[in-house]
């Protein structure tokens, strides 16, 4: 690696170096200026900072996505920098960013310093997941967030249900780790590589038969349950409720949104990059369903809408509703991931839907959270009983909570729906002969019929009962603005939701293109990077530019 | 030779692991830990992995667990009570073991994989791992980096006493 690589790779890293930068000179600005001022103080300070630091890296993104037109591998696949991903990351970064301004003024430990340092290595941390196509770096980023918010998790060390959501957390991530962990090593062990591309080129025509294909069926498995982990799939969800119920709500909204969003892309990425040969077929049982992932993760996405949707109803508490729930969407995106692959080639629609409902799904849940935060340190919690009346107490923060809420379930001129549509189209469009998935796509919106109940009874309780405490709940204008953007958003992608897929339908013309431009034929040189300083448009010609 | 040396090494680790976690007294768990470790060094040896496994010896089974065992000491923790499990959760963990264990031994006795334990493609000199983890794997190296700051920092916060 000579001198300009390596300049050219720090210029491909400018984000996420400063984004590094910030998380130190948060944790020294606290230790060394800040020490003896009231954690209100405190507080403030740090928040504004990292909240003009978080804007600086968002545009930083925003520059990149839309200077680039290439894809550039770092180290094999390490690090994949393409306009894809750059758009995941500036979404990272918004919901990290949307998350702090929830959690601003809202003290839940004397540790403010740590608190944002930690916010932002567990960022850094999903940056790093989103562009990463090698299984060693998907597995340390992948635990970079699970440390930072095993510990935030836990963050309010007075409070019981905070310490015990923390405990439950990391024995069950631990766990998962293990699993994922044995899981990568067998994938590496049968195919001898751990750049995602490169396991797909062993897994190609002849070089199919040396593989050990039970082996690798074997790792597989145990990848996908340790995933399963991570996007809180049934039947590995039973984390999620008490993490959420029971860490500091900015925390759980970044465990419902950020962390969920990088770890579907990469669940995403290792499927759809790394193992397509393996994908097996979930069509119409039994007659044309071959082994391979596509039929487990079929069977993880019925688990995971049946008991995410059916234990919904009994929550009374929001967070653990919303944890519930989002089990039940972790299903709904399963079902377009068992369509990506499901007639032999790639669903081209398939993809675009996935990330569109990710987006959608991230962005409906941190309003719901936020919402939940600024009620519930009014109302003194977040059971049902303290939202109960809430239209008369706080009718702005009801409406986007009703927005949100009618989202989630899918009604239709919100994003919501849209999001259901698209996903649920792809699947059915994987198979049109035969219409193969459609067992799982009429399951998928019988089950999402079953959250319309538990969607409408928190909006029952908040607009059709008397409430019993007449005060008035109000929130600062920051949050007041921000939510009520994010509510505006909800229902701008609802009416224009063209904008959005198409935006991920060009860069993934056919389903990949730009992640697959990057690659040299699978038997490559030792080039670890393959673009230099001056002619960036080395790795291969550039992808067709998304310009309409 | 090489093959018996491997299934000694398996079965101790192994076993040495099962210990660890079923002792109820602390002390005896960690040295059952130290011991595990020192027959993952044995494996790595095997595996031409020579810097790994001074490395493991080294690092974890003796700097690490000698402060691991020291704290204990310290602390003076008492043997642990009898837990008392649910038969449900009992019989599914079991069932899903056995299961697995199915899947695995099926799987080992299908595919035809080589004999001998895998071959790396290099030696484990101090030399080939550094230009390895300061070529190819140099992102992933600094991130854990990271990584371990990340879980000290944590580790500080969580285990301070507050004042009050």
């Amino acid at each position: 690696m000579n001198s300009s690589n390596i300049l050219h790779v720090l210029n491909l890293l400018t984000p996420e170096i400063v984004l590094c930068g910030l998380a130190f000179g948060v944790l020294l600005l606290d230790i060394i200026f800040f020490r003896s001022d009231s954690v209100e103080h405190r507080h403030e300070q740090l928040g504004c900072s990292v909240i003009i630091g978080l804007v600086m890296v968002f545009f930083i993104y925003a520059l990149q996505y839309m200077d680039w037109q290439n894809t550039f591998v770092v180290g094999h696949g390490a690090f994949v920098a393409s306009r894809l991903n750059t758009l995941f990351k500036m979404a990272v970064v918004g919901l990290a960013l949307i998350t702090v301004v929830i959690g601003f003024k809202t003290p839940y430990s004397t540790h403010v310093g740590e608190y944002y340092g930690l916010m932002l290595f567990s960022v850094l941390g999903m940056v790093f997941l989103i562009s990463s196509e090698d299984l060693l770096m998907i597995f340390i980023a992948l635990e970079l967030i699970s440390l930072t918010l095993y510990v935030l998790t836990a963050f309010q060390k007075g409070a019981r249900r905070s310490v015990e959501g923390g405990l439950k957390y990391f024995i069950f991530g631990g766990f998962s780790a293990a699993f994922l962990l044995f899981g990568l090593s067998y994938i590496y062990g049968a195919t001898g590589h751990t750049s995602l591309r490169e396991i797909a080129g062993a897994l190609q025509g002849d070089q199919l038969a040396k593989v050990p294909m039970k082996m690798l069926g074997i790792g597989i498995l145990f990848t996908l349950v340790g995933l399963g982990f991570k996007i809180a799939a049934a039947p590995f969800h039973l984390w999620a409720p008490d993490a959420y119920e029971g860490a500091p709500t900015p925390v759980a909204a970044m465990i419902a949104t950020g962390s969920k969003i990088a770890s579907f892309v990469a669940l995403t990425k290792l499927l759809l990059i790394g193992l397509p040969a393996a994908a097996g077929s979930a069509l119409s049982w039994p007659t044309r369903w071959h082994s391979g992932w596509a039929g487990t993760v079929a069977i993880i996405a019925v688990l995971s809408m049946t008991i995410g949707n059916f234990a919904a109803i009994m929550q009374t508490n929001v967070k653990r509703l919303l944890a519930y729930s989002s089990v039940a969407h972790a299903g709904y995106i399963l079902v377009a991931i068992v369509a990506i692959q499901a007639s032999g080639v790639p669903a081209p629609s398939a993809a675009p839907a996935i990330y569109f409902y990710i987006i959608i799904y991230a962005l409906t849940n941190i309003g719901a959270f936020g919402v939940v935060n600024a009620i519930g340190s009014k109302a003194g919690g977040d059971d049902f009983e303290h939202f109960t009346g809430m239209a008369r107490r706080s009718p702005y923060l009801s409406l986007l909570m009703l927005i949100f809420m009618l989202s989630l379930a899918g009604i239709p001129p919100l994003a919501g729906f849209f999001g259901k549509f698209y996903l649920f189209a792809a699947a059915v469009q994987a198979d049109p002969k035969n219409l193969g998935l459609l067992w799982l796509v009429a399951y998928a919106i019988a089950m999402s019929a079953v959250s319309l109940y538990y969607y409408l009874k928190l909006t029952k309780q908040m607009y059709v009962l008397p409430a019993k405490d007449p005060r008035r709940v109000t929130s600062n204008p920051a949050m007041n603005t921000s939510l009520g953007l994010i509510g505006l958003m909800v229902l701008l992608m609802g009416v224009f939701p063209n904008k959005v897929v198409e935006r991920f339908e060009n860069l993934n013309a056919n389903p990949y293109p730009i992640w697959e431009a990057a690659v040299p034929p699978p038997p490559q040189p030792e080039i670890p990077v393959p673009a230099p300083a001056e002619k960036p448009a080395v790795p291969a010609p550039a992808a067709p530019a998304p310009k309409s | 030779m090489e093959n018996s040396l491997f299934y000694f090494f398996s079965v101790a680790m192994l076993s040495c692991a099962l210990l660890t976690i079923t002792c109820k007294n602390p002390v005896s768990s960690v040295i059952f830990l130290v011991l595990a470790f020192f027959s993952m060094a044995g494996l790595f040896v095997l595996l031409n992995a020579f810097f790994l496994a001074a490395v493991q010896v080294l690092v974890y089974a003796g700097a690490i667990m000698v402060l691991f065992l020291f704290v204990i000491m310290l602390l003076n923790l008492p043997a642990e009570e009898k837990r008392h499990r649910g038969w449900f959760g009992g019989a599914a963990s079991i069932f899903v073991m056995v299961a697995l264990m199915l899947e695995l031994s099926f799987v080992a006795h299908h595919e035809k994989l080589a004999s001998s334990p895998a071959s790396p493609g290099i030696d484990g000199t101090t030399e080939d791992v550094g230009m390895v983890l300061f070529s190819r794997y140099m992102l992933p190296f600094e991130v854990a980096s990271l990584l371990l700051l990340a879980a000290m920092i944590g580790v500080i916060i969580l285990s301070r006493k507050e004042k009050k």
